[in-house]
């Protein structure tokens, strides 16, 4: 029972992505700016991406050292929300997300186990860094407090779950038949960062 | 105590910063467009009241059959079925009031809001099969953006859930809060039972903050009547809720012969967006405790706080406009 | 791993199937649709690794022969080969030429489907080196024919899940060599990879000028 739970909510995420991507501007256009900000992160594949890893990350690292991003995230978002509605938010490179990617995937399938002060400087830069691009997604009609507010509650939802189920999927480290389990969250790490040399590449070809 | 008295003066500001824009939004201006048959499927549109920005500004959009020149609207044999939206609504234009008088038979009412920018106009003959989908495709909907956009709803459900945690018990009581409002959205629908929309409103709130009363009692340690039955608060507070869904509908401009249908989608859609957000609370819930990243001690009272005082804020916003003091 | 945990199959697997193919229908009609954005980015990245039968064969082997091998190479492989391959995939994407590369996919299929055959137990960093080798080349051919288009990143994504998966179910398959019959089969399915390897590289070598 719990595995097929389980199973649930790993293919759960992947399908809503593929659903809603195609109608999320409509779903924003319907419901007004609170879930335009909250959606607006999840229409694009580069916070899903990159919140998955640090969530699996802080999920491999375990509940006391993943925990505080379940505050920094969203904070930093808000922050780096701000910022981009300050000074523009393209001038972000491209790159900086793959090799954000790159770092994330390679500190996952390395199973490095960095403490929690690390853990959370790397997610308050990415919190930042995707702040100040989701910043992009307002328009001029937009109400800011709302957008932010969207996108701070849909940031910290989204961590606190993967971080969970990354944890919960793990299981104890005393328990040697889940050996693969950690194995699989380490091969995870290594397809993001081999899709974040891809996008790096894309990014210096075009 | 200072420091809870504090909190509260922070949650205020909080919330009265998040909120206002909301409440100035529902004053802007508002449009009425009719639309007159002329011929079989030949529509003249008028505009009965300009709204703000002026009516050349308003990019409304009719189904792809249709044909639209102002004044004219030539739709064909299918005649005038299909989606209607109004692509810009914003701050300066909230609403937009569709008036469609067919040559034979009553006229109907249409409004287009932010909320919903799309209406669908039905055929005004016997229902079909694909009245029926079209119907329930847009009832649905509306059931969903309103539990949604209602943020006095979902703070309610909230609460109950915060107190009665989760397992079997709160199963019962979110049904009993759903039986509850689906009672008396029936019973307003058809016109059993009235109730002016303002102080109902006011009512709402202040049963947000009863719920949030109760979570002060019973992180006291006194079991509040919630906590002892969940399920009448629930279903006696989901009859006061379940009017005030009925009210959402109502300024749809429903017809007669397919509110029995449009009711029970409408119910629907409320339910899965209502199913929807228990999910996501549970699941937030849990992985808060597989983190245990709860709050610390002397934070025990803060989401009590946090709902209470949002509601109390709502309720004198209501009550200010129920006494007409605006 | 579904040896491991046989009781765990006494579940229905209606769940994952029905969801995968919700999956591909979603992904399907995105790309019937068009090949622009985010679905149709990770449409095409997740079929491109499968509509290449070499191409399949050969990651299939991979997960097959490192089952074989046992520890460690059962899992290093699934976590080192995304990586080279994206390096590989880097080259590509830049246009940085590798010779004659179909014809070394189709080698790949062939040496590795006959390693699997012959139950070769090269030493770990042998073999490594020979699957690392491949999978540049197999990065490249993905990353070079990347679609001008499509969402890269979408394209990534699609892409990498997808040689995932098909490693994952050469390893499931591979988990059946514990058992004597069942280990026969894997070098049948071995010997099948490395007969379709040969066949395309006698036809990439004899389309060569």
């Amino acid at each position: 029972m719990r595995r097929r739970l389980n199973r649930g909510a790993f293919a759960a995420p992947l399908l809503l992505v593929a659903a809603q991507s195609a109608d999320a501007h409509i779903v924003a256009s319907r419901l007004g700016d609170f879930y335009a900000g909250a959606l607006h992160p999840l229409t694009d594949l580069q916070d899903i991406v990159l919140w998955t890893a640090l969530g699996l990350l802080a999920g491999s690292l375990g509940a006391a050292r993943g925990r505080g991003l379940v505050l920094v995230l969203p904070l930093g978002l808000l922050l780096g929300f701000n910022v981009g509605l300050s000074f523009g938010s393209t001038w972000i490179a491209p790159l900086t997300n793959a090799g954000m990617m790159v770092l994330l995937g390679v500190l996952l399938a390395a199973g490095l186990r960095i403490n929690a002060a690390a853990l959370l400087a790397i997610g308050l830069v990415l919190a930042l860094m995707r702040g100040v691009v989701n910043a992009g997604g307002v328009g001029t009609a937009t109400d800011r407090v709302l957008f932010g507010a969207g996108l701070a509650l849909s940031g910290y939802a989204f961590i606190t779950l993967i971080t969970a189920l990354a944890l919960t999927f793990r299981g104890s480290d005393t328990a040697p038949s889940r050996a693969w389990r950690r194995i699989a969250i380490r091969a995870c790490g290594s397809w993001i960062a081999a899709i974040g040399l891809m996008v790096g590449g894309f990014a210096l070809a075009s | 105590m200072i420091v809870r008295r504090l909190a509260l003066t922070a949650l205020l500001c909080v919330a009265a910063t998040l909120f206002a824009p909301q409440l100035r939004a529902h004053e802007a201006s508002l449009g009425v467009i009719e639309l007159r048959e002329v011929r079989p499927g030949a529509f003249i549109g008028r505009w009965t009241m300009e709204p703000a920005i002026g009516a050349s500004h308003v990019d409304l959009r009719v189904p792809a059959h249709c044909f639209l020149r102002m004044p004219q609207l030539i739709c064909g044999d299918k005649g005038l079925v299909g989606p209607i939206t109004i692509t810009n609504l914003g701050a300066n234009m909230s609403a937009v009031l569709l008036k469609v008088i067919p040559m034979t038979g009553a006229s109907r009412s249409y409004t287009i809001t932010t909320a919903s920018p799309v209406v669908s106009i039905l055929a005004a003959g016997a229902p079909t099969l694909q009245t029926w989908i079209e119907l329930a495709r847009t009832y649905v909907n509306y059931g969903i953006d309103h539990i949604l956009l209602g943020a006095d709803h979902l703070l309610f459900v909230l609460g109950l859930i915060w107190i009665v945690r989760a397992g079997w018990r709160l199963a019962k009581t979110i049904t009993a809060f759903t039986i509850g409002h689906s009672l008396s959205l029936a019973a307003a629908a058809f016109g059993l039972i009235g109730i002016p929309e303002r102080p109902l409103n006011a009512c709402i709130a202040l049963s947000i903050v009863f719920v949030g009363v109760e979570i002060v009692k019973q992180q006291r340690g006194a079991a509040g009547l919630t906590a002892r039955y969940p399920w009448a608060v629930a279903g006696a507070f989901g009859l006061v809720h379940g009017i005030g869904f009925a009210s959402a509908l109502a300024g749809l401009g429903l017809e007669r012969r397919l509110l029995p249908g449009a009711l029970l989608f409408f119910n629907v859609g409320v339910e899965v967006g209502q199913l929807a957000f228990v999910l996501l609370v549970l699941a937030l819930m849990w992985a808060h405790r597989r983190l245990n990243a709860v709050l610390p001690r002397w934070g025990d009272l803060l989401p009590a706080y946090a709902i209470g005082s949002v509601a109390m804020f709502w309720f004198i916003g209501r009550l200010i406009r129920v006494l007409g003091v605006t | 791993m579904t040896a491991r945990n046989a009781p765990a199959t006494r579940h229905p697997r209606l769940p994952r199937s029905t969801v995968l193919l919700a999956f591909l229908a979603i992904a399907e009609t995105a790309f019937a649709h068009e090949q622009q954005g985010v679905p149709g980015g990770l449409a095409s990245g997740f079929l491109h690794p499968l509509t290449g039968l070499d191409h399949l064969a050969a990651m299939v082997a991979v997960g097959l022969w490192g089952a074989q091998l046992g520890a460690p190479a059962i899992w290093i492989l699934p976590i080192t080969f995304p990586l080279v391959m994206a390096v590989g995939g880097v080259l590509g994407v830049l246009g940085i030429p590798l010779p004659i590369p179909e014809a070394v996919i189709a080698l790949s299929a062939l040496v590795l489907g006959g390693a699997v055959a012959a139950r070769l137990r090269l030493p770990f960093a042998a073999a490594a080196a020979v699957v690392g080798v491949f999978a540049i080349f197999h990065g490249h051919a993905h990353g070079a024919e990347l679609p001008k288009s499509a969402n890269p990143l979408a394209y990534g994504v699609g892409f990498v899940v997808a040689t995932g998966l098909l490693h994952l179910c050469g390893i499931s398959i591979g988990t059946l060599s514990r058992s004597p019959a069942g280990g026969r089969l894997i070098q049948g399915l071995g010997a099948s990879i490395a007969v379709l390897g040969c066949y395309f590289l006698v036809r990439n070598l004899a389309a060569l000028p």
